[in-house]
């Protein structure tokens, strides 16, 4: 069905017995006669090419009626060489090739094929082309009644290949296309290259058939025009006759000379779209002579066939010679293709002279005058030499942290920069664009072309593959952790395991060890911080088993927490750093946003510290060990901390901000326990403040309480301080190895006595609250009424009572001191909880008889509705801070509770805890309130006022959902017991949450601590990139917008990859190369060796396309600024050359003493392109190309295309 | 319909002052009943619906909060993470609308997703008593560049459109939602051409 759609278009036709051909064409008159006397008979089977502009001259093939049957043959062309009729079945098919080194004659027999007998000579003559001839059909004068039949079966492999072949033309469209415009200046490296494959076999061996072309904006619209279905008009075609093809077009043009980064078929013919067969198996190499020529027939057969334009080449010999043999078919003419390669060229051949001289022989015109040659010329030379700079500018400062004599600084800056030069070699371009030959000579004793003169110059840089860059190598072994799936404990194992036995003589710790368990075991026997104590214990271990050794810990420790430093040695670190932090001016704005994109933590967060002390740990001491050792004393110190009620440093104040990472969060979370838990202890002391006997008191009742309820309330914890205060500097920091933790430990005492003196001053921590402005600290001191200890005593117990059903979980540290009181208070708690159950139906009325406690301030001037008194906002409790995971948890508990109605109200019981407590302090603030005075307060629209209702006598009623019965706020209300918000059960448990950020920091394996502190670790990067940048380099300051973009989207994925942080480190890396690309390049190039101003932005913007545009054209060439310096850096590199090495320039330049100012060149290009009529005198004038690329000491390339007529030949 | 896979799920907060009638919006919309008594929300309260706009099935995730001030402490936390806010405000009390003032600001504090999707829904408009005319929501509205609609929970007037419109805003609104990895061409051009005949008004 393919072929008989193609029947009209290319027949592939095997006319039989045909009754008369003749052609219309009058090209073909030629032909005609030549080919008369080889008549065929009726087997004859011919190629017969129909080439599209002479479709509408050719009569249908198949029409009977016709005496004079056309198929316009492909021109035959061969004028020296007679036509050899094989036989009176065959046709000949006669290739003449010229191939400059192998000048010999073959005949091969080919391709025995199905009925008929075909015989394929291929013949190397001395003829400059190849072409592809047909048997020119003849009018056969045989009987009229003979019919004819069209053949387009395929038999033979080849004929299968040749037709697949014509297939892919045809899918791809390229049969019948429109010439294009040459590509514009530049494009060939610049612009868009696609290409399209396909796979076609030849028998078993399979090539790779590949097509490629430039993209084309300019003439997207028109290019789809351009290349019309062949069944679009004739006036279109009879256009596009005049223009001359694409081929022809890209090998004349001037435009893409020598264009920088190209496919090398492009680079050698100009050209703009090709076709390229391979074999698919690079080891199946095209070498023999017999199979490049069957492949190449084939290929001409397929272009004649199909008509198309586009050149197809066939890659032959080894891949790396880059051989090709191709041919292009265009109406009235033929192009060959040819490639020469060499390993060294052949002295006469290395100069332009000899290589006119190839030129014109190849050429073999004999047209007189000779058409005179245009020539390009490129000379490229190579500097790698720098005369002035060298590299490293600055040693980067990794040497000193190996060495152990860290400051500070030194874990606080991840390293930056590259380790070796990233600029190895400069490539100078000089290129004389357009040249006759008449008006240069270069041969073996002359050159006209000096570098100097050279109109152009353009100027590549050879970057290092790999320049080693500091940061993107720690990050990237860094990021390694990651992948380790070892704890801690695998890790530090024989660090703990050896500890057991080990008893050093040290006085101190054999103290701590008698000290330690036991307070221990006072007041957390099972409790988790134990177990960490009784690991962390065994940390404390031989100094020199370590991965990182005591002082460098000291080191990182007071770097890390630089407030548990001595004063005396933290003023001057101080002011050293504010001397050092100074950010870039240029750069700070994006800094400041930068927490804000990411989602990371604040500048300077003690986590940024930390993740860089991480990196640098896990380079110099000892690896993913190292790290694991640092992060335990991380963990341990923030333990000791909390213990020791320690606010971290470096950490914002206020509940866990949800806008940065999951770590800080936790830290925030843990900062808001200590802070509780100061204030808890605070208001602890103010009690103790006020008599022993009364301090007695409430700790017996508290005892009560805590017995009843199993709720930790502030006596307990507040024992539980003064126990760990003792204990606290000898027990718990044993477990900091002691060499580093003992100026910690002294320097924290005097903190510590700080604190306390500020809080015995009044001064509060400053802590936002939510509810009112007023400082609930204080008012804490306020509402205490000297008279209320015994209200108190009886509330509490209720209060108890109360909490005992509803019986929460039990918190384990309390339970020691839960055994005690209860020995003490037990007869005293059971006879009041008795008491209390029997008044608590009748809960209204003992609240009438409280004494008001707890009251913030008057709620304007509302007066409660039984009584004169007026309404009183109550001390509350300051809602839990909550970070993003338990509020995920929180969300998804309450989420799960489902969309039923009985889901909803459990889940508002579950979160009625606050309102309970609201109420409760309510109550207590206002004694005798109803909860038409609650919902006043708390939901001023569910009090419907009525009209009569004045301010002194206010008149209304609760709304209707308020008023339903046994709804959750009425419920809550009966429920609610009289009790200030101090002696509540504590809505946040502090001692719970500040274990459980405990416990989720010591279960972090490294990988883990490496997952989360990811974003940190772009942060600071980023940062360190941003400080690091200084040269105003376009292309840098968008790749680091386009850095902070992408990792403001990874920061903020919910589930961390780290693929995706690895893709950012890469993009890191990445932008760490430009800048130390541009720092190179800066030094290389110094602003100073331009006087004038203007000249030295001019260095800038070289210096700015260098690092992203592969070949830069310098203006003015030679006499230009950029020229000028380049100039002064070739003398100089030469001068240096010469001098160490004076012999030998006597030896080579013997004309001349002096030192050239260039070197020899690398790689000589030269272009040679003319216009002459080929084959005959009397053809058509046609382009022809020739490239040819000598390259010092490595290859001598010569890659020709030449034209031929075929109808005038 | 519902063999259709769901395209993604979608978070959306209905916030406002007490008692403008959060909760039964969301019943309306949910169950398409309505309850006179309906209980003051403690806290949040969560309901889901599916629903089908442009032929995309959107899961709808809705948290309900309580307006009192004093939760105001607790809500927020929920915020997170959420793509459509609701703000509604009683028209026949003047206070709740200057409110939401307020109640954008906490918006602009909490929400995670800064592109989120606001509208503004005027409730109890079968009410005779009315405070706040339709201009005074419009104008809010377009200050602050929302979607707005009046609606009344009890006769079930504007509740469906609200809800469809605001979905189909969120689909419309490229990285604003996650597909469960399946692309999903979403037309631009019938955006008015919706089975809503209300007031929507895209401002």
């Amino acid at each position: 069905m393919l072929r008989s759609k193609r029947k009209s278009k290319s027949p592939y036709a095997r006319p039989n017995a045909h009754p008369a051909l003749r052609a219309l064409n009058p090209a073909t008159t030629a032909t005609q006669t030549q080919a008369g006397p080889s008549r065929p008979t009726q087997a004859a089977v011919q190629f017969v090419s129909t080439q599209p502009q002479n479709q509408e001259h050719q009569l249908p093939v198949d029409d009977p009626t016709t005496s004079e049957q056309t198929a316009v043959p492909l021109p035959s062309i061969a004028p020296s060489i007679p036509l050899s009729t094989s036989g009176p079945n065959t046709t000949v098919w006669i290739i003449a090739i010229y191939t400059p080194f192998y000048i010999a004659l073959y005949t091969l027999k080919l391709c025995m094929l199905k009925e008929t007998l075909h015989t394929t000579s291929i013949l190397f003559g001395l003829d400059v082309q190849f072409f592809s001839r047909k048997q020119t059909p003849m009018a056969a004068d045989e009987d009229a009644d003979v019919f004819e039949i069209t053949d387009f079966t395929t038999a033979s492999d080849w004929e299968r290949y040749v037709a697949r072949l014509e297939e892919v033309l045809h899918e791809w469209k390229l049969v019948n296309s429109n010439p294009l415009p040459p590509a514009p200046r530049g494009s060939l490296s610049t612009g868009k290259w696609h290409e399209k494959k396909e796979s076609i076999s030849f028998a078993d061996f399979s090539f790779l058939v590949t097509y490629k072309y430039l993209e084309r904006d300019d003439i997207q619209k028109s290019g789809e025009e351009s290349r019309p279905s062949p069944d679009d008009e004739s006036e279109e075609k009879e256009s596009s006759e005049e223009a001359l093809p694409t081929v022809m077009a890209d090998m004349m043009s001037l435009d893409n000379d020598f264009p920088s980064k190209s496919h090398c078929l492009s680079r050698w013919f100009g050209l703009q779209e090709f076709v390229v067969i391979t074999p698919s198996q690079s080891s199946a190499a095209i070498e023999s002579e017999s199979r490049i020529k069957i492949l190449l027939s084939s290929v001409s057969i397929a272009l004649n066939n199909t008509g198309s334009p586009v050149p197809v080449f066939i890659q032959i010999q080894q891949y790396w010679r880059q051989m090709f043999s191709g041919a292009c078919v265009l109406p009235g003419s033929s192009i060959d293709f040819d490639v020469i390669h060499l390993k060294t060229a052949p002295p006469q051949y290395s100069h332009l002279s000899g290589l006119l001289d190839v030129f014109k022989a190849k050429m073999a015109t004999q047209v007189m005058p000779r058409p005179t040659v245009m020539v390009a010329v490129r000379f490229t030379y190579i500097l790698t030499e720098w005369h002035n700079s060298t590299w490293p500018q600055e040693p980067p400062d990794f040497s000193s942290p190996m060495e152990d004599e860290v400051g500070c600084s030194d874990f606080g800056n991840l390293p930056f920069g590259a380790s070796e030069d990233p600029v190895s070699e400069m490539q100078l371009a000089c290129t004389w664009p357009s040249l006759s030959e008449d008006m240069i000579v270069e041969n073996q004793n002359y050159s006209d072309l000096d570098p100097m003169q050279a109109p152009q110059w353009a100027v590549r840089i050879i970057m290092t593959e790999d320049p080693n860059c500091l940061l993107g190598k720690y990050l990237s072994e860094f990021l390694k952790i990651s992948h380790r799936k070892e704890t801690v404990e695998d890790l530090l194992w024989n660090l703990l395991s050896k500890e057991d036995d080990d008893q050093t003589g040290d006085i101190s710790q054999a103290l701590q060890k008698l000290t330690e368990p036991k307070v221990a075991k006072m007041y957390n026997i099972p409790s988790l911080s134990n177990v960490v104590h009784s690991a962390s214990s065994r940390l404390a271990i031989k100094p020199g088993q370590a991965p990182i050794n005591g002082d460098t810990l000291t080191t990182l420790l007071e770097f890390l927490f630089p407030d548990a430093k001595p004063v005396s040695e933290k003023t001057d670190k101080d002011e050293s750093e504010t001397e050092s932090d100074k950010p870039s001016t240029k750069y700070s704005s994006i800094i400041e946003d930068l927490s804000k994109h990411l989602k990371s933590a604040p500048d300077d967060s003690l986590l940024h510290n930390l993740v860089t002390a991480l990196v640098m740990v896990n380079m110099h001491h000892g690896g993913i060990r190292g790290v694991a050792q640092l992060w335990q004393e991380f963990v341990l110190e923030m333990r000791y901390r909390w213990e020791n009620k320690f606010l971290i440093s470096g950490i914002n104040p206020g509940s866990p901000n949800l806008g940065t990472c999951l770590l800080y969060q936790k830290l925030q979370m843990l900062n808001c326990c200590i802070e509780r838990k100061i204030k808890r202890e605070q208001l602890y002391k103010g009690y103790t403040g006020q008599s022993l006997e009364e301090q007695k008191d409430s700790d017996s009742e508290e005892a009560v309480s805590s017995q009843l309820t199993t709720s930790d309330s502030e006596p307990c914890a507040a024992s539980e301080e003064e126990q760990s205060k003792e204990s606290g500097s000898s027990g718990t920091t044993a477990t900091v190895s002691k060499e580093s933790t003992d100026r910690l430990q002294q320097s924290r005492k005097e903190q510590q006595k700080q604190t306390s003196r500020k809080e015995k001053e009044g001064i509060p921590a400053k802590r936002p609250h939510l509810d009112s402005s007023s400082d609930d600290d204080d008012e804490f001191f306020e509402c205490e009424d000297e008279d209320k200890e015994k209200d108190e005593e009886e509330e509490n117990e209720e209060d108890g009572e109360e909490e005992e059903e509803e019986d929460n979980e039990e918190d384990e540290e309390m339970e020691v001191e839960t055994i005690k009181a209860k020995e003490t208070t037990t007869p005293e708690g059971e006879e009041v909880s008795m008491e209390v159950s029997g008044t608590s139906s009748s809960s209204y009325m003992d609240s009438i008889t409280h004494k008001p406690e707890g009251r913030l301030a008057k709620s304007g001037d509302l007066k409660l509705l039984n009584s004169e008194e007026p309404l009183y906002i109550p001390i509350t409790q300051d809602p839990s801070p909550m970070t993003e995971d338990m509020l995920e948890e929180h969300a998804e508990v309450l989420a799960r509770l489902g969309t039923s109605s009985e889901g909803a109200q459990l889940r508002a019981r579950m979160q009625s805890a606050c309102l309970v407590s609201d109420m409760e302090s309510f109550k207590a603030a206002n004694p005798g309130c109803t909860i038409e005075d609650f919902v006043r307060w708390y939901s001023p629209r569910d009090w419907i006022e009525e009209d009569e209702s004045t301010k002194e006598n206010p008149i209304g009623h609760l709304s209707t959902r308020m008023q339903i019965p046994g709804n959750i706020w009425s419920e809550a209300w009966q429920s609610a017991k009289p009790v200030p918000a101090r002696r509540q059960k504590r809505l946040f448990d502090d001692t719970k949450e500040a274990e459980k950020v405990l416990h989720f920091l010591s279960a972090m394996k490294p990988a883990d601590v490496v997952v989360h502190l990811l974003p940190l670790l772009l942060h600071s990067s980023i940062v360190n990139i941003i400080s690091n940048e200084d040269s105003d380099v376009p292309k840098v300051k968008e790749m680091i917008e386009h850095l902070i973009s992408k990792s403001s989207m990874v920061t903020r994925t919910p589930h961390q990859h780290v693929r995706r942080y690895e893709d950012l480190v890469k993009l890191i890396t990445l932008t760490e190369t430009l800048i130390a690309r541009a720092t190179s390049l800066k030094a290389k190039f110094p602003s100073s060796l331009v006087e004038s101003s203007s000249g030295k932005e001019e260095v800038e913007k070289f210096i700015s396309d260098l690092l992203h545009i592969n070949e830069v054209p310098i203006n003015g060439g030679p006499t230009g600024p950029v020229g000028n310096m380049i100039h002064k850096l070739f003398v100089a590199a030469q001068r240096d050359l010469h001098m160490v090495m004076d012999d030998e320039e006597n030896k080579e330049e013997t004309s001349s003493n002096t030192v050239p100012d260039f070197p020899r060149p690398s790689a000589r290009e030269y272009i040679l392109r003319t216009a002459a009529p080929r084959p005959a005198p009397y053809s058509k004038s046609l382009p022809h190309k020739m490239t040819c690329s000598i390259i010092e000491g490595h290859e001598f390339r010569l890659a020709g295309a030449f034209a031929s007529d075929t109808i005038f030949q | 319909m519902g063999d259709t896979e769901v395209l993604t799920t979608l978070k959306i907060l209905i916030i406002g002052e007490s008692s403008v009638g959060k909760s039964s919006l969301l019943l309306r919309f949910t169950d398409d009943t309505f309850d006179p008594e309906q209980a003051a929300t403690i806290g949040v309260d969560f309901k889901v619906k599916t629903l089908q706009v442009d032929g995309n099935r959107a899961k709808l995730a809705i948290w309900d909060t309580a307006g009192q001030e004093r939760f105001r402490t607790l809500t927020p936390s929920y915020y997170r993470g959420a793509q459509g806010a609701i703000l509604v405000y009683d028209v026949t009390n003047r206070a709740s609308f200057q409110k939401l003032d307020v109640w954008l600001n906490e918006l602009e504090t909490f929400s995670t997703k800064h592109d989120l999707i606001k509208m503004l829904v005027g409730n109890k408009i079968d009410q005779e008593n009315r405070e706040v005319s339709k201009e005074d929501g419009l104008k809010f509205a377009r200050k602050h560049h929302m979607l707005f609609i009046e609606a009344s929970a009890k006769t079930r007037e504007g509740v469906q459109c609200a809800f469809e419109e605001l979905v189909e805003k969120i689909i419309q609104t490229p990285g604003l939602w996650e597909t469960s990895n399946r692309g999903v061409d979403i037309s631009q051009g019938g955006q008015a051409a919706s089975a809503c005949q209300g007031y929507c008004a895209v401002i």
